[in-house]
């Protein structure tokens, strides 16, 4: 019995990010890319121009309205810094345990990105952390500034792999 | 505990003892008593017992145990003694300390701890004797940019009006330290300075904290002034006086809360505003505002602000059983001579222990009873502390304002009406003669 | 965007606060934390006109301890000592979602009675720190004796922790493939025992506390986040589901065992800082029925633990894993690129998401509300710095 409840939301799931993904591709065409699509976790990658199109578009049409989590991961190799938002739905009840990671990329030379605060206001704080912690300037985002690091910071972003641990 | 030293000899510490013993006694043998005897030949002194005290017969009184009560009889009816010990600033700070210990046990006990437990072996006794030598010792801060006059003095003025209001209590029939006609609006007077104090203090510690603590507590003050006086108001109404002890004397047939429980009510909660306790502790409010005005206070700064605390608690706890629990009535359980048959006997000593002559079964009486009923109405208001949060500024002033100066007037015009109805008051139905 | 177009931007900021700054001289600055006894960890500066607060200016970061940093120079086991620091008595969540996102990524599931035991510290860790958190709200209002009784009965619950895990907080027991030792002998009388007295406990506290006219006075209607708002800012947890949200992990995404238990989503939809105050007060009441049920369905034996190698390597992916922790969703977002130790580790903590609305909710209440709503929030200022 419960194993067919089981395999019945795995199946639920998996239509719903087919219905998610398709659209966003659809509507995006080729500057979309599907990393992934897992059990109520997808990950899709976005140029750099289109995030904010993109959000809007998300949050117009199927629900998302907060994100979960925003970060930035550094790739020295490609020379790029990869900038994830985790966004997650309250509205829609479908939608509640699936969290979708909208992803763009940036150089690393000169990382900008443009902010998402006008989209979802609650990504001010993870963006800030990002700024501070991998130098990622958010275009649009009214405080680009010291957060969480000591005041007389005067290190690179601590984040970025080039920084190294004292010891380690 | 560190070691004892390696040349230490139990004989030189002996030894060091009995010289320090002998040279003390040499000192005041040789040096002291005859300086009193000559300050005391030049002093004009009173007639005790039909003779006049030469320093003579003051150390032959002293060592003769009968000769000793006239001169304890004629100490304790001096005006020094009053202001200084009996009904004044002695007994009021030696409630304030058991008043101090009873607060931290309860509520220890309230919230699950033991409270003080070490200082004194029993239960702690001793805490307080050991948190004052703290503050004493301690360093006294006065911040950078504060007006030092002020900030050394405010203090001082702090625990002098609180001296002045325990002066005006009486504590049984003729015991009260100043004895005015106008008592109760005296005690209002005095307590009106409490927020000028407070406002000074804030002002003069150059900081923000404090100044927004005094700006709180002087709104907090004023706001309950006025319902504070009226509740008192019909009390008044019925003794006819405003002298304290003719208060407390118009209630021997029954207590004025009887007639006036709401009265009562406002002023126990006014009280409660005037001393800045909880659920009325906003110009102290640690979560907001650190410690109020009382931020820069450090050392015996803090501890003459607490006294002056404690002393006001006392005294508005008396003047609440003054106004409405009857003052020093209650049944007479002192018997009327301590020692049965000790004032005919012939041993001197047992004369002494009976305290012939000091010994006064009403006043005795009264002083219990007074003590008694002011630790019932202290402990209420430590029992408040114990289940209340602390009340917002805003609902505090409404409170004031708006609800407790409204509830003042239902209770006076009860009074009023049974005034002059005829049945109460000074030459009622129901009346003290 | 042309660069003159920022410029012009930037001189309008500029003149803006201009104009602010000859206003701001009839407003006094406080400095509330981090040496003040209304914060813990934290600042913030508050701008007051009269009574009123008018501007709020978070500053975070006093205990930034740079967990995200130094997990790259871990592997997956010796992460965990240091990742359940930022908040030592809720740590067995905060190493849940780590173990769960480790598990992920390298595709095991945990043995079911190692399940059930991970599920049992989690509520009891639940209860510990709210327990603590409401210790701190009855003090931030004044109360003393709401101070000392939570923390006094914190005790049962710490020693019942002792016996499960050997330590009191940061027992490190969750870790990559189920829970470090199995439970001791006669812990299921022991437990059912104490939850049975916290339970009366809970009883006390709400007359005493929540049942309180003045406490009541304080915090109804105070702070009100409606459902709108906390939406778009994206709070979790207590505050989410005061504002009339439905939303817990333990219901919308069950992990591990969540998904067999029965028990209700505490909300409410008064939106206030009661409502924020009573939410968490309620899932401990929830976590004790919760506790209740798992040691009834716990199978009697079979293992806790699915053994691995203990430099295991991560195959190169991500996942994305959250529970309720006490505070809201607490999440980790792993990347590895296929070595022993993790590329990237983001952790995604309650405490951050929710102190947002912090500035929101202070500008235009009264300095006296202060503490009841910062409080309310359900902020814990090192988990949210790491």
């Amino acid at each position: 019995m419960e194993r067919k409840s089981e395999i019945e939301l795995k199946k639920k799931s998996l239509l719903l990010s087919k219905d998610i993904l398709n659209s966003v591709v659809e509507k995006f065409g080729e500057k979309v890319n599907v990393i992934y699509d897992k059990r109520n976790r997808s990950k899709i990658m976005v140029d750099p121009e289109i995030i904010v199109e993109t959000s809007i578009f998300l949050r117009d049409n199927h629900g998302f309205d907060h994100v979960e989590s925003a970060s930035g991961t550094d790739y020295p190799k490609e020379d790029q810094i990869e900038i994830n938002y985790h966004l997650g739905s309250y509205v829609n009840p479908d939608l509640f345990p699936y969290v979708l990671v909208l992803s763009t990329k940036t150089s690393r030379s000169d990382p900008k990105s443009n902010s998402l605060i006008n989209i979802f206001p609650s990504v001010e704080y993870f963006e800030r952390e990002t700024y501070e912690m991998l130098g990622v300037y958010f275009i649009g985002h009214p405080r680009n500034e010291r957060f969480l690091l000591p005041e007389d910071w005067a290190d690179i972003p601590p984040l970025r792999k080039d920084f190294r641990l004292k010891g380690r | 505990m560190g070691a004892l030293n390696s040349e230490f000899r139990f004989g030189n510490f002996v030894g060091s003892i009995v010289q320090l013993v002998l040279f003390i006694l040499a000192f005041v043998t040789l040096l002291v008593l005859p300086i009193i005897f000559f300050v005391l030949f030049f002093v004009p002194l009173p007639v005790v017992d039909g003779q006049v005290l030469t320093p003579y017969l003051f150390f032959s009184m002293m060592v003769d145990p009968s000769r000793t009560i006239p001169v304890m009889q004629f100490l304790i009816h001096t005006d020094l003694f009053r202001a200084a010990v009996f009904p004044g600033f002695a007994f009021a700070a030696l409630i304030a300390a058991s008043t101090i210990f009873i607060e931290r046990k309860l509520l220890a006990k309230m919230q699950l701890r033991v409270g003080p437990l070490y200082a004194g072996k029993i239960e702690g006794i001793f805490q307080l004797l050991a948190d004052g030598l703290k503050l004493i010792s301690k360093e006294i801060i006065v911040p950078s940019g504060a007006d030092k006059v002020i900030f050394w003095l405010a203090p001082i003025m702090f625990v002098s009006t609180s001296a002045a209001v325990v002066a005006l209590i009486p504590v049984a029939p003729g015991w009260v330290a100043a004895d005015v006609d106008v008592g109760l609006i005296a005690v209002f007077a005095i307590l009106g300075f409490f927020p000028l104090i407070i406002l000074l203090f804030s002002w003069a510690s150059n900081s923000k904290y404090p100044f927004i603590g005094g700006l709180r507590a002087l709104h907090q003050m004023v706001a309950f002034e006025i319902p504070f006086l009226l509740s008192a108001l019909p009390a008044v109404i019925f003794a006819g006086s405003l002298n304290l002890s003719n208060i407390a004397l118009s209630q021997n047939i029954f207590w004025n809360i009887l007639v006036m429980p709401v009265n009562a009510f406002v002023f126990f909660i006014s009280s409660l505003a005037e001393l800045e306790r909880v659920p009325f502790d906003l110009p102290e409010a640690e979560s907001e505002i650190v410690a109020g005005w009382l931020t820069e206070t450090s050392g015996m700064i803090f501890g003459l602000i607490q006294l002056g605390n404690y002393l006001k608690l006392y005294a508005l706890a008396g003047l609440f059983v003054i106004l409405f629990l009857g003052g020093w009535y209650g049944p007479q359980i002192f018997p009327p001579e301590l020692i049965p048959g000790a004032s005919t006997s012939d041993v001197s000593l047992l004369r002494l222990v009976a305290l012939e002559g000091l010994y006064n079964p009403v006043t005795i009486n009264s002083i219990f009873w007074f003590t008694v009923k002011t630790f019932v109405v202290i402990l209420l208001m430590l029992i408040t502390r114990g289940i209340n949060p602390r009340i917002r500024i805003d609902i505090l002033l409404h409170t004031g304002w708006y609800k407790l100066i409204v509830l003042t007037f239902i209770n006076l015009f009860v009074v009023l009406t049974l005034i002059y109805g005829g049945i109460l008051g000074p030459g009622g139905l129901i009346s003290v003669k | 965007m042309s660069s003159l177009d920022e410029k012009i931007e930037e001189a309008k900021k500029l003149s803006m606060h201009i104009v602010k700054e000859s206003e701001e001289e009839k407003l006094m600055t406080l400095s509330v934390g981090p040496q003040h006894p209304g914060t813990g960890h934290f600042r913030f500066i508050i701008k007051l006109d009269g009574d009123y607060i008018v501007n709020v200016d978070l500053d975070l970061g006093y205990v930034h301890r740079g967990e995200e940093k130094m997990c790259e120079y871990r592997n997956y086991f010796t992460n965990i000592p240091h990742l359940e620091r930022p908040v030592i008595h809720d740590s067995a969540n905060i190493t849940y979602s780590y173990s769960l996102a480790v598990e992920d990524l390298i595709g095991i599931t945990v043995p079911r009675r190692g399940q059930f035991l991970r599920a049992l510290t989690s509520e009891l860790d639940r209860i510990n720190y709210t327990l603590y958190w409401l210790a701190i709200y009855g003090i931030f209002l004044g109360h003393s004796t709401m101070f000392m009784w939570p923390a006094a009965d914190r005790e049962l619950v710490l020693d019942l922790l002792e016996r499960l895990t050997g330590h009191r907080i940061t027992h490190a027991f969750n870790i990559p493939g189920g829970v470090r030792n199995d439970m001791p002998n006669n812990f299921k009388e022991k437990c059912l025992s104490q939850i049975n007295y916290l339970e009366k406990r809970l009883k006390e506290y709400e007359h005493i506390f929540y049942n309180n006219p003045l406490f009541r006075q304080r915090t109804e209607g105070v702070g009100v986040l409606s459902k709108e708002d906390a939406i778009k800012l994206g709070v979790t947890g207590s505050v989410l589901r005061a504002s009339g949200v439905p939303y817990d992990i333990r219901k919308v995404e069950p992990y591990d065992i969540y998904n067999e238990i029965d028990f209700n989503v505490q909300y409410m939809k008064t939106c206030d800082s009661f409502a924020r105050a009573y939410i968490p007060f309620l899932d401990v009441r929830e976590s004790c029925h919760i506790i209740r049920e798992l040691l009834d369905k716990m199978p009697e034996s079979g293992d806790v633990r699915e053994k691995l190698l203990s430099n295991i390597k991560g195959p190169p992916g991500e996942s994305f894993k959250r529970v309720e922790s006490g505070r809201g969703a607490l999440s980790y977002h792993l990347v590895s690129d296929g070595t022993s130790r993790p590329y990237r580790v983001k952790i995604s903590t309650g405490s951050f998401r929710n102190i947002i609305a912090l500035p929101f909710l202070l500008v235009g209440s009264k300095l006296g509300d202060m503490p009841a709503i910062y409080w309310s929030l359900n902020y814990w200022p090192i988990e949210a710095d790491r």
